[in-house]
């Protein structure tokens, strides 16, 4: 029984391995990247904001940011090719599962996620959610790009133009942002993004299928209790 | 509160930049930054030639575009003029595209245009090209002084120039540069409507109050929800956990032959 | 400008406003909405200037260009600000063009002569050591009294142009005793004018042509530019006359700014103005639109001149100016139908082909004809305000040495010129080479060179820019090369302040006192000049040059009184005032004039040897030169070339203002204006880069190409002033190009010593 009871208790501090060290830089790099970006931008889409935007240091900080957030994917290119690959490949690749899900997504929003369809290594919330990311950054920083340098020559439809697909798009970004706070709180996935470990229950329940596919030994942690 | 005005004079405006040089002296303005620039168009061909001339500055818009796209309110409405602030200037030069006349430019990184020598009337001065103007083509007032004044204007100015009218009356929400032309604005290469563009009042009248809501809102939904949801997953997470537990203890007492019936099952 | 930057908090600030804010409500209509806190500056944050202290206001009468509007100078904490118009002042009403705008630039010019210098190197290398006032001026002293001891004071000349020029030309020349005194603004600019004007009526145009503006029914401009010739004045009465309904003829190669605003462009062929004039006349007499009544009262030779202009028809002389016979016809009848509120406005530079005397009679006979003289809406009489001179003992020199105009004469030919103590007249030629009229600056160079009819050995050059205004630079040159003394006086290192032996820097207007400034008017008025600041670095008056000069050379006797106030006072008390009670009444003494007719009861105005305005000049006739207008063809371009003609920008005066920041910035180079198909045939299109060569391979540029369907394509046009060879013009130097460089050659007028300029042909070179 002894033997028994420890090996129970050794499965039960099993960590698996959810980000590697690459994607988790290039998850805060872009993280911290868009809040300064969304700060800076607030300043002159929010008027009470607007004196912080006075004398130009915001649009100095705005422009630094951006060039963080554009480098991005160049980074994550050399950081981790393979993720970077994978990532772009998930996001736009759906399974009869995952239109399942997506059609039961209230239930999952509601912090349900036993009985939802088994997901495989991102669930078609996050696929979702990382497209939205790439499609709306790419708009985003096209329309920055020309705000950025058409200033002066550009005249008033494609400032207004270039303007409406600026803020459309942070608005959409910054509601993923929203959704990608909440269900990190939900679900408490914090840990997967900062020791890039997460708990082999939370795994199993989230991402049955992913599971199954590991390897048996390398990307698993055993903690002693 | 009275709306204020200027007068634009383009049949008496000869071009002798008077005013283009007392608005630089009195606003101390660095050499190389004016405010008004004045400049002649001609058409035709010798000897049937006509020469216009064109005096370029604020037209201080109601409905201004440079204001409307503002981000940090330097530049605002007063008296029926168009300020600007300076020192609340983010130098982001929209007013810069926005302005149908293209008259805001970014001196020293930040916006820079006429603000109606706001500094000079509120002293009890009268603004600086208007008082040395020596072609009478200049004036301030009430708008309502200026819109009449505009009116015998015209009525001389139409003697000469039979296609003479006001321009400002009604334009862009009416300006604070009443205009009497001896042509037509194109002639002068001004906008025959300067009423700012469609894009640019969606994006700040309806783009961005919409995108500040919805962004409130999704926060709030969120929050609010966010208890309930992590509650509930707490939940099914206990007893996923101790499903999980019990089938381990059921997968122990089995012994290993089980698991292989586990593999196969799997298989099927 | 040199900006103060001061630390004012937005409470300070407020106050200091307050403090000011009564004084610009004076100033200004008043349609503000009163004191609140003012937003930050425009630039830089500051408050502005009338708000960082009590505003101090001096009057002044403009030194921006000739026309010398009165003015207000504004200052605070002894830094001048900002000049607006004397609303009290009859020439600016309050207003003010952009140069005299740009005055307060002017004084601050970082450029500036600093100190007295003299020179250590060649003449013309502008290698100078600075010296004390006191070494200056007792070297100087010293040279034109050893040229005086062995020449006699008439082989000192002396040029002066500017508003403090009367201290050296008038005062100082004929004290000291030389006729050879002269101003471009005569023989280079007005002498046609003035002696043609004398010669008809026996009185000079003056200073500002007496229009009588307010009820003017038709204008006709003769090349003259009204606002881009920015005289303030003119541009409001011309616009009012204008925007009223006043018709407007002008003619012109050009087309200018006032002859697009214009009813009738005549876009005449350069030189045959006096054909179209006479082919009006031919119009007006023949068709019996003159004026009978007044023709028979008040003018003699009528029926000579109708005789003379019978060959004169619209279509003679459609052929000759190229422009269409029924438009020479319909324009004269205009004039005629508004007659005798119809004018041909004399020009102020008329010195173009050398007959141009001539040339201004024949337009004053038109005017004469439509009854336009001591007429309302014609022109009225003006008349010089009476003020006393400064006692003083009698003079070496007697008569007017120079200047605008000769002042009114009833027998100039046969008056004793004005010569010196030793007895010499002008040496200019007067008399052989040329009829009469003020000294003809020109023609005192040659002497200069060639020691006929005497040597001059001196000169003193005071405010002009005499490398950019007398034609023949190369012949100036020469005789600068021969002088024994070379004195100039200036506020800025212009291009032949290169060439002084002496350089005594002057205090700007806005930083002296002055002469009274009494203007031959409509309402005859006396304007004074006060500081508004102490003088930048170390420069002086001019009256302070003059006396201290006069007081080295035993002039002491002309030198009586101790400063310049109480020169002035002492003129002022003739008319019962002092600066103080000017200073009461707004700067200005304004008196009454005799416009019309009836202001001279049965006496005439004219003041000719027959009393009447003489359409037939007998001087002329007795001097073999015409006793009436002949058109004479001049030469014409050679293959290739286009007559050089020139103008102003409404921003610059002659060759002064081009190195004035504000100035600079709002017109910075000239360009070339050239027809626009004719530049396409020869390569060029707008906004190339060329040099332009004149008929004797003088060049001048690179100058930017204005491709313009606005001109001739007989002739090229450029705005005077520019292309400076002076390095110590940190902004103008070598801007543009020069229309002085390319007139190697003038046509002097045989009547009046006038330097007609307009005789030059040039050629596009593509820049190398």
């Amino acid at each position: 029984m002894t033997t028994q009871t420890q090996t129970m208790e050794h499965a039960h501090h099993r960590k698996v391995l959810r980000y590697s060290v690459g994607p988790r830089i290039v998850h805060w790099m872009m993280a911290l990247s868009f809040l300064l970006l969304l700060f800076t931008g607030m300043v002159i889409f929010l008027p009470f904001l607007s004196h912080y935007a006075s004398g130009g240091n915001s649009r100095l900080l705005h422009r630094i940011g951006a060039v963080i957030y554009m480098s991005i994917p160049v980074i994550y290119l050399f950081v981790d090719r393979k993720a970077l690959k994978e990532l772009l490949w998930d996001s736009f690749h759906y399974d009869r599962d995952d239109m399942k899900w997506l059609a039961h997504v209230y239930r999952y929003f509601m912090g349900h996620a036993a009985e939802m369809p088994p997901q495989g290594r991102l669930n078609a919330g996050q696929k979702l959610h990382h497209a939205g990311v790439v499609i709306f950054s790419a708009f985003i920083v096209i329309s920055g790009l020309i705000l950025w340098f058409g200033k002066g020559y550009m005249g008033p439809i494609n400032l207004g133009i270039a303007a409406i697909f600026h803020d459309v798009s942070m608005l959409v970004l910054t509601v993923l942002l929203v959704g990608h706070l909440y269900f990190t709180f939900v679900y408490k996935a914090l840990s997967g993004m900062t020791s890039g470990y997460i708990e082999e229950e939370d795994a199993l329940l989230e991402h049955p299928k992913w599971v199954e596919e590991l390897p048996a030994e390398e990307p698993w942690v055993v903690e002693e209790a | 509160m009275t709306d204020y005005a200027f007068l634009l004079d383009l049949g008496r405006c000869i071009g002798c930049e008077a005013c283009v040089a007392a608005c630089k002296t009195g606003n101390e303005l660095p050499t190389d930054l004016q405010f008004i620039q004045i400049s002649e168009k001609s058409t035709g061909t010798f000897p049937d030639v006509t020469s216009l001339v064109l005096n370029h500055r604020c037209f201080h818009c109601t409905n201004a575009a440079c204001v409307e796209v503002c981000p940090t309110g330097a530049l605002y409405k007063e008296d029926g003029l168009t300020r600007l602030n300076r020192e609340a200037c983010s130098g982001c030069s929209y007013c810069v595209d926005a302005c149908p006349f293209g008259v805001p430019q970014i001196y020293d990184g930040f916006s820079s245009k006429c603000d109606g020598c706001a500094e000079v009337v509120k002293a009890g001065g009268t603004p600086w090209c208007v008082k040395t103007c020596p072609n009478h083509a200049l004036m301030y007032d009430t708008r309502e002084n200026i819109l009449a004044a505009a009116q015998n204007r015209l009525e001389a100015l139409k003697g000469r120039y039979p296609d003479a009218r006001i321009y400002g009356e009604t334009e862009a929400g009416g300006l604070g540069m009443i205009v009497v032309m001896p042509d037509k604005p194109e002639a002068f290469d001004l906008p025959e409507n300067p009423e700012p563009a469609f894009v640019i009042k969606a994006w700040q009248d309806l783009v961005q109050p919409v995108s500040a809501a919805l962004t409130g809102l999704s926060i709030v939904v969120t929050g609010a929800l966010a208890i309930i949801a992590r509650r509930n997953h707490m939940q099914e997470l206990a007893r996923f956990e101790e499903d999980l537990a019990q089938r381990e203890v059921a997968e122990a007492t089995a012994g290993d032959s089980s698991q292989e019936t586990t593999a196969e099952k799997e298989e099927v | 400008m040199a900006r103060v930057k001061l630390q004012i908090t937005r409470r300070a600030f407020m106050k200091s406003a307050l403090a000011g804010g009564g004084g610009l409500a004076m100033a200004g209509l008043g349609a503000g909405a009163g004191l609140a806190a003012p937003p930050a500056r425009i630039i830089d944050g500051e408050p502005g200037w009338f708000y960082r202290g009590e505003i101090k206001r001096t009057y002044n009468y403009c030194d921006m260009c000739p026309w010398r509007c009165g003015v207000i100078v504004e200052s605070v904490n002894g830094q001048v600000y900002k000049i607006d118009g004397n609303p009290a002042d009859p020439k600016s009403r309050g207003m003010l063009c952009a140069r005299g705008q740009g005055g307060v630039s002017f004084m601050y010019d970082p450029d500036r002569l600093q100190a007295p210098m003299v020179r250590t190197g060649e003449r013309g290398e502008g290698k100078f050591q600075e010296v004390t006032w006191t070494e200056a001026l007792d070297q100087a002293a010293e040279k034109i009294q050893a040229i005086a001891d062995e020449y006699g004071p008439e082989s000192i000349a002396i040029f002066g142009h500017t508003s403090g020029d009367f201290w050296l030309t008038d005062y100082f020349a004929q004290a000291f005793g030389t006729p050879n005194a002269a101003k471009p603004s005569a023989s280079l600019c007005t002498s046609p004018r003035e002696e043609a004007s004398t010669l008809t009526f026996g009185l000079p145009v003056g200073g500002h042509e007496p229009v009588d503006w307010d009820y003017l029914k038709c204008l006709t401009l003769i090349g003259s530019h009204i606002g881009e010739d920015s005289r303030n004045t003119l541009m409001q009465d011309y616009t009012n006359a204008w925007a009223r309904g006043a018709k407007v003829i002008v003619v012109d190669p050009r087309m200018s700014t006032v002859a697009s605003k214009a009813d009738y462009w005549l876009p005449i062929k350069p030189g045959t103005d006096t054909a179209l004039l006479l082919a009006w006349m031919n119009v007006i007499i023949n068709e019996n639109r003159y004026d009978a009544e007044y023709v028979a009262e008040w003018t003699e030779g009528f029926e000579a001149l109708k005789a003379h202009v019978q060959a004169f028809t619209p279509e003679w002389a459609a052929g000759i100016t190229e422009l269409p016979a029924e438009l020479i016809a319909e324009t004269a009848r205009v004039m005629a139908d508004n007659a005798p509120q119809a004018v041909i406005m004399p020009g102020r530079h008329t010195t173009w082909y050398g007959n141009d005397t001539q040339r201004m009679r024949a337009e004053y006979l038109i005017n004469s004809l439509l009854g336009a003289y001591g007429r309302q809406g014609g022109f009225y009489f003006n008349k010089s305000p009476y003020i006393e001179s400064y006692p003083h003992p009698p003079f070496l020199v007697k008569g007017t040495s120079g200047g605008c105009s000769a002042g009114p004469s009833e027998d100039v030919a046969n008056a004793p010129l004005p010569a010196g103590p030793t007895g010499k007249h002008r040496a200019d030629g007067v008399r052989e080479d040329f009829l009469r009229g003020a000294t003809a600056m020109q023609e005192l160079i040659d002497p200069m060179i060639s020691g006929e009819p005497y040597p001059i050995k001196g000169l003193i050059v005071y405010g002009v820019n005499l490398l950019n205004s007398i034609p023949d630079t190369e012949r100036t040159k020469e005789a600068l090369k021969k002088l024994d003394f070379v004195l100039v006086i200036d506020v800025l290192p212009q291009e032949h302040v290169a060439w002084a032996d002496i350089v005594l820097p002057e205090a700007t207007y806005l930083e002296r006192y002055d002469e009274l400034w009494t203007v031959a008017h409509k309402t005859p008025y006396i304007a004074m000049r006060e500081p508004a600041v102490e003088p930048l670095y170390d420069t002086k008056p001019a009256w302070w040059m003059a006396r201290e000069l006069g007081l080295r050379l035993d002039m002491d006797k002309y030198f009586k009184w101790q400063d310049i106030e109480e020169y002035l006072n002492t003129r002022l008390m003739s008319v019962g005032s002092s600066l103080d009670k000017m200073r009461e009444q707004n700067g200005v003494i304004i008196q009454k004039g005799k416009p019309y007719f009836e202001d001279y009861g049965n006496k005439s105005p004219f003041h000719t040897k027959s009393k009447k305005i003489e359409l037939f000049a007998h001087e002329l006739e007795l001097a073999g030169l015409g006793g009436l207008p002949v058109y004479e063809e001049i030469e014409q371009p050679p293959d290739g070339y286009m007559r050089l003609l020139y103008g102003r920008h409404p921003v610059h005066t002659f060759a002064k203002t081009q190195n004035t920041p504000v100035l600079h910035a709002l017109y910075p180079e000239n360009e070339v204006w050239i027809n626009e198909d004719l530049a396409a045939a020869q390569g060029f299109k707008d906004g190339d880069m060329v040099w332009l060569e004149n008929q004797d391979g003088a060049r001048s540029g690179p100058v930017r190409v204005k491709a313009t369907q606005r001109i001739r394509k007989d002739a090229v046009y450029l705005v005077h002033g520019f292309g400076q060879n002076a390095p110590g013009l940190s902004r103008a130097n070598g801007k543009g190009a020069s229309d002085t460089k390319l007139e190697t050659r003038y046509a002097l007028d045989p009547i009046s010593g006038g330097a007609g300029m307009r005789v030059n042909f040039v050629h596009l070179v593509k820049e190398a």
